[in-house]
């Protein structure tokens, strides 16, 4: 049997020196490379960290995706492993945190979901109470979210108010460019030959008047001028006055105020005044007791006259009774006397 | 007279479906002799070995260099477009998704299909049309296994080591034009790269490559119906194959992208 074909050599095939060696080392630096890649991949994922577990509660979840980071001051802390729905209703949000950075959240922590305008939601850990017992593996806390977006709506409200209220500002007939539209005739005609006169008076007969009392009133002020001047020197006479007025004054005071004046006779006078009154004083203190003692009798007396009434009102009543007796007695004594008259 | 005798359109279309019927056929025999153990016999070992190497050594360095440059001219694109917009924060992930993710696989298939895989492909179908193939198979020896296995294997090598060395490259030079040579930024650059490749996205990115160098191995390997015996036409057959390799490519690249962003 003839031995097969060889395969023809490639053309353009130079020889490889130890062409199984490098082969073999190829082979395995690539599998290395591999092998690198796969353990750095994993190393990123934090496959060789130890981990705790955060879990979140939000009413929405809406743009949080699985592999995105938990910040804290700017750095990521901790990542999101798994969202899934709880039976409330709300998104739970399970965050992984690596146990080595798990010491910057605390049981006082606060966790915050910021929706911006371009991106997922930011969701933020803040701790204020650094002495605060750390956060337990496992907890469950509540995330308070903020979307920017949600405003908008808002915004776009107050937007458009803004731009009507605009609109009805400047339209033609409002009362802003109506008021522009005066300014702009008001200095037109004060840079007119008027002047500010005319927008003043709106009127050149008043403008004339205005400028006639203007002339009036500068004449005057040129007679007050003259006046001023002659008064004047009648004020340069007063002076003269006052300055012997003073000197009257001056005596007066001396008068008046002086060793012998009238004012130290006056406080003497006033001195025994006030003695007098003193007198008198005690005086009208003793009437006001005799006024009291005769208020007295006089009450006793008021009683004594109505006892007095009151008694003689019951000596009347028995003298009345005592007649009466007598008259009955009469009637029956057989020696009574006959008291009818009989006329002849 | 036959349906496709009366219809053109008709015989097109079973020529189309029988041209990919062969290619998904190759493609899973190769599969097949790939995953078993009696491919890698002590005597089969040094033809892989050796195919594997000249596949991939000549093209490694000027693939590395080409899209070192490549990739940090789109990293400075990426950075001073996202720097002028304020969204510098959200570059890094644009970078490494664009980059590493999609253009690279991409590329290192597109190169290795140019520099290895469509010459192997035509040492491949030159020979099973010259009869050497069933001139080995009457001589007791599998071709598939000593000729189109080990070739197979090189184009699939090629590929993915391509992508892994310039993927690795690109994340340190955008590391490098983000944070300078300095390590200060090595924690956040890490934590980007991991929320980036979460486990549905590493996935999806080793299938990628791997049906990617899949494709660039076996398609130039196969030919189309018209070409056995016919002597004409090469130029339309060429055609024909790099319009399949860039329908697969283009189709597993709108795999991935559905897979990953949808």
């Amino acid at each position: 049997m003839s031995p097969p074909p060889e395969l023809p050599p490639p053309a353009d095939a130079p020889p490889v020196a130890h062409l199984d060696l490098k082969a073999r080392l190829l082979l395995v630096g690539v599998l290395v490379l591999i092998g690198v890649s796969i353990a750095y991949v994993l190393y990123a994922r934090g496959a060789f960290e130890r981990k705790q577990t955060l879990v979140l509660v939000a009413d929405n979840s809406e743009g949080v995706v699985v592999g995105q980071d938990l910040t804290f001051a700017g750095f990521p802390i901790g990542r999101v492993n798994r969202i899934e729905l709880s039976k409330e209703g709300n998104a739970r949000i399970v965050v992984d945190v690596p146990v080595k950075d798990a010491n910057w959240l605390r049981e006082s922590s606060v966790f915050t979901m910021e929706s911006g305008l371009v991106g997922a939601p930011k969701i933020r850990a803040y701790s204020g109470v650094p002495s605060d017992p750390p956060l337990p593996d496992g907890a469950v806390r509540r995330v308070l979210s903020g979307d920017a977006s949600a405003e908008i709506p808002r915004l776009m409200a107050s937007v458009r108010d803004l731009i009507a209220n605009l609109t009805s500002m400047t339209s033609s007939d409002a009362p802003l460019n109506r008021s522009l539209r005066n300014v702009q005739t008001t200095t037109e005609t004060l840079n007119s030959p008027r002047g500010a006169l005319g927008v003043l008076m709106g009127d050149d007969k008043d403008a004339k008047k205005i400028i006639t009392t203007l002339d009036r009133t500068n004449a005057l002020l040129a007679r007050i001028d003259g006046l001023v001047l002659k008064a004047d020197g009648l004020a340069v006479k007063a002076d003269g006055f006052v300055t012997r007025a003073d000197g009257l004054v001056a005596k007066a005071d001396t008068q008046v105020f002086g060793e012998r004046g009238v004012m130290k006779d006056a406080h003497a006078t006033v001195a025994q005044l006030n003695g007098l009154l003193g007198d008198a004083r005690n005086s009208l203190t003793k009437v006001d007791a005799l006024l009291q003692e005769a208020q007295g009798i006089a009450g006793n007396t008021r009683e004594a006259t109505t006892d007095l009434i009151a008694l003689r009102a019951e000596v009347e009543a028995s003298l009345r009774k005592v007649a009466q007796l007598v008259n009955e007695v009469n009637r029956k004594w057989p020696f009574a006397r006959d008291t009818e008259i009989k006329l002849p | 007279m036959t349906l496709s005798a009366r219809h053109p359109w008709v015989r097109a279309l079973l020529d189309w479906s029988r041209g990919w019927w062969q290619v998904i056929r190759f493609g899973a025999q190769v599969l097949v002799l790939a995953m078993s153990p009696s491919s890698y016999r002590s005597s089969q070992r040094p033809r892989i070995v050796q195919s594997i190497y000249q596949a991939t050594m000549p093209m490694l360095t000027g693939f590395v260099v080409l899209s070192a440059i490549a990739g940090l001219v789109i990293i400075r694109i990426v950075l001073a477009t996202a720097l002028s917009y304020g969204l510098s924060r959200y570059a890094l992930d644009v970078l490494v998704r664009t980059l590493v993710l999609e253009l690279i696989p991409l590329s290192a298939a597109m190169f290795a299909a140019l520099r290895y895989a469509m010459p192997a492909g035509e040492q491949v179908r030159k020979m099973r049309m010259q009869g050497l193939f069933n001139t080995q198979l009457a001589a007791g020896l599998d071709p598939m296994r000593d000729t189109v296995l080990p070739r197979a294997l090189a184009g699939m090598f090629a590929v993915i080591t391509l992508a892994a060395l310039s993927s690795a490259t690109t994340l340190v030079l955008t590391y490098i034009s983000v944070y300078g040579f300095s390590s200060w930024g090595l924690a956040g650059f890490t934590r980007t790269v991991g929320q980036v490749f979460n486990p549905v996205i590493v996935l999806i990115f080793g299938m990628k490559t791997f049906f990617l160098s899949m494709a660039v191995a076996i398609i130039p390997m196969v030919p189309t119906p018209r070409e056995a015996g016919i002597g004409f036409g090469w130029a339309h057959a060429e055609v024909v194959r790099v319009a399949r390799l860039l329908a697969v490519v283009l189709l597993i690249e709108m795999l991935s992208l559905v897979g990953n962003y949808y």
